[in-house]
């Protein structure tokens, strides 16, 4: 009875996977996505962006500001006034202070408004401003 | 006596094994989470200057080339109406004359952004690595 016990035993341990390199590699991964997460806040509206030949692609962009084409600007999902540009603009900055603007401002847009948000993101301190383009960089 | 002491042994380092399990569900969940929320944005856009940088020189006024774009989406360039093709060959031949200068536009707040980035996409294929705006006008 015993033996049969003994035997049982050892016969489960020789099934048992060894789990530590693919813990590894889940733990590697893990790390991976957790760096690379960047939490971008979307505008929160399609625009038809306008086509341009010369686009590069925008790496770090962590602050996207809509411009629809009624001339609303949406920032963070939110329609923004105006006057409160700045003040958007500035949290989105202290978020991710190395990350760049882009404008998504619609083809029709009038550029009042693209004007009023670069201005508030040269106020906030934003050193890389790009307008965004339908291209494929 | 040899099976006695082996079982020992084994069941004594089975106990000491520590259940991994539940750590790794919770490890897949975060590594599910981080998967699904990376965004991994790409956008593509045209980089602006701003004329007042600091670490560059600002040239005289006159080697600037100027672009106005008008209320009815009209280009202008040295007081000429310019057709929106031929941008592209009238920056070419302005920076041609001086390749220190660097191109300005001045968009009107009626004007739309379609032919901002137009100018802009033709100021970059011209080769001017300076593309900035001005304030509007009117």
């Amino acid at each position: 009875m015993r033996k049969n016990q003994g035997a049982f035993g050892a016969e489960e341990e020789e099934n048992e996977i060894n789990l530590t390199p693919m813990l590894d590699v889940v733990f590697i991964m893990l790390i991976f996505f957790i760096v690379t997460a960047s939490f971008i806040k979307e505008a929160g509206i399609q625009v038809n962006r306008p086509e341009a030949v010369s686009a590069e692609k925008q790496e770090d962009a962590a602050i996207l500001v809509a411009i629809s084409p009624n001339d609303e600007i949406w920032i963070d999902r939110n329609r923004t006034d105006p006057k409160d540009v700045r003040v958007a603009i500035e949290r989105l900055h202290l978020e991710n202070p190395k990350g760049s603007l882009v404008i998504q401002a619609d083809a029709e847009s009038t550029n009042e408004m693209l004007v009023v948000v670069m201005e508030a993101a040269k106020q906030v301190g934003v050193t890389n401003v790009a307008i965004s383009t339908e291209g494929d960089y | 006596m040899r099976r006695h002491h082996f079982e020992d042994i084994h069941g004594e380092e089975d106990e000491n094994e520590i259940n991994l399990t539940p750590m790794l569900d919770v490890v897949f969940i975060m590594l599910i989470f981080f998967i699904v929320t990376a965004s991994f944005v790409k956008e593509a856009g045209l980089d602006v200057n701003r004329p007042d940088a600091p670490q560059q020189q600002a040239p005289p006024e006159e080697s600037n080339i100027l672009v106005v774009i008008d209320s009815t989406d009209d280009i202008w360039i040295e007081r000429r109406l310019i057709d929106p093709r031929a941008v592209r060959a009238n920056i070419e031949r302005m920076y041609a004359e001086n390749p220190q200068a660097s191109v300005i536009i001045q968009p009107n707040k009626k004007s739309t952004n379609k032919m901002l980035v137009a100018v802009m996409d033709a100021a970059r294929q011209a080769g001017v690595p300076n593309v900035s705006i001005a304030e509007s006008t009117g």
